[in-house]
């Protein structure tokens, strides 16, 4: 078929079409990990000293910082499905901002916990309860940054597809902070990271699967 | 664009030619000559497939020049999937391929490779010797000059993936 052809082939009986908006991806976005957020709230998992612990250092650094995370995540994540997107610098921000988050933890380390020992501080069993939570807490995110990807047009998929990864584990990790009663910042480094690096290699090896543009 | 967004398939069908026109010359430069009219095609549908994502807020030139550069990466992935076993000798049409080397962004690319890789692509892949002779000539295994090509067209795409555009 000739280039001429092809072209007369398009733009006959061509329809409108309604134009991508970021806008309107992020809204579906927030609004998704706002009703997970209540359903989750409603069926009683919210920690039972929440009142209590709303002003500790420790809940306002985990929460603020993973309720950032998500919120950058997801930007960058969306505007990475434009095929003009740099989604390489966005990545190395949302590290970046992982990164600074977890040295935040330095300081709100509560008295006492850094002489505890190592394993009892990191508690696999209740941990690996928590990163599993985190991890279907994320997969309507992923579900639907995935749907979203692929009707956008994401030039570098695989990039697109770590960003939405890592933006959806945010989401669930920021969800799960409201009912996780574990008060020490290693033990949320280092389960919550593994909760969210699981949904990020999930969807780094699916997102971008039998994806053309 | 805008008005092909909105269904006018007139406006469409010039700007589709224009692009058209723009793409052949694009792909001239990098890609070899048989590969060229494909990735023109390949990515006038990837335009009409994806042409709700052009914001009418910025220019068309980057939008298309990166769902150009996208189908580029593809071809260049083809181009290491093609089999590579030698011609025919009584093939009808003869190789053209091999006294035209226009691909002069790949052919600039080659330099970020190992020597030996990029002598093996550019003998198979842009000059259009076979295997066997681009072993004698290198003086590697053929077995070698298949895995210097696909490893080198593999660090090629990894490369042109990294860099925001190349002329």
């Amino acid at each position: 078929m000739s280039n001429e052809s092809l072209i007369a082939d398009l733009s006959s009986d061509l329809t409108p079409v309604q134009r991508r908006s970021m806008l309107r991806e992020g809204g579906l976005v927030l609004a998704l990990g706002a009703a997970e957020l209540m359903l989750f709230l409603s069926l009683g998992a919210m920690r039972p000293d929440m009142s209590h612990m709303a002003g500790s250092p420790f809940l306002m650094w985990r929460v603020g910082s993973l309720g950032l995370l998500a919120a950058i995540a997801c930007v960058l994540a969306i505007r990475s499905f434009s095929p003009t997107a740099q989604p390489r610098r966005g990545l190395m921000l949302a590290c970046a901002l992982a990164v600074a988050a977890i040295v935040g933890g330095v300081f709100v380390t509560p008295d006492g916990a850094s002489e505890r020992a190592l394993l009892d501080r990191i508690d696999p069993a209740s941990g690996i309860m928590c990163a599993t939570s985190i991890f279907v807490l994320s997969l309507p995110i992923v579900a639907l940054l995935g749907a979203l990807m692929r009707r956008a047009a994401p030039t570098q998929p695989r990039l697109s597809a770590l960003a939405s990864g890592i933006a959806a584990g945010a989401c669930g990790a920021f969800v799960f902070a409201f009912c996780c009663p574990f008060n020490d910042p290693l033990y949320v480094v280092v389960w919550y990271t593994t909760g969210c690096a699981a949904v990020t290699a999930v969807a780094r090896w699916c997102l971008p699967r039998r994806f053309r543009l | 664009m805008v008005a092909a967004q909105d269904g006018h398939g007139g406006a469409y069908r010039r700007l589709l030619g224009e692009m058209s026109e723009w793409l052949t010359r694009y792909f001239q430069r990098r890609l070899p000559p048989g590969d060229v009219d494909d990735a023109v095609q390949e990515t006038l549908l990837a335009v009409h497939r994806r042409r709700h994502t052009y914001d009418p807020q910025y220019p068309l030139g980057p939008w298309l020049a990166a769902i150009a550069k996208n189908k580029w990466i593809d071809q260049l992935r083809s181009l290491a999937r093609r089999p590579m076993d030698e011609l025919p000798d009584d093939m009808a049409v003869g190789d053209h391929e091999a006294s035209v080397v226009s691909s002069s962004v790949l052919a600039s690319l080659l330099d970020e490779l190992r020597p030996a890789q990029a002598q093996a692509i550019l003998l198979v892949k842009l000059q259009g010797y076979s295997i066997e002779d681009a072993s004698g000539q290198t003086g590697l295994s053929p077995s070698a000059v298949k895995m210097n090509i696909h490893r080198g067209l593999a660090r090629l795409t990894a490369i042109i993936e990294k860099i925001h555009d190349v002329e």
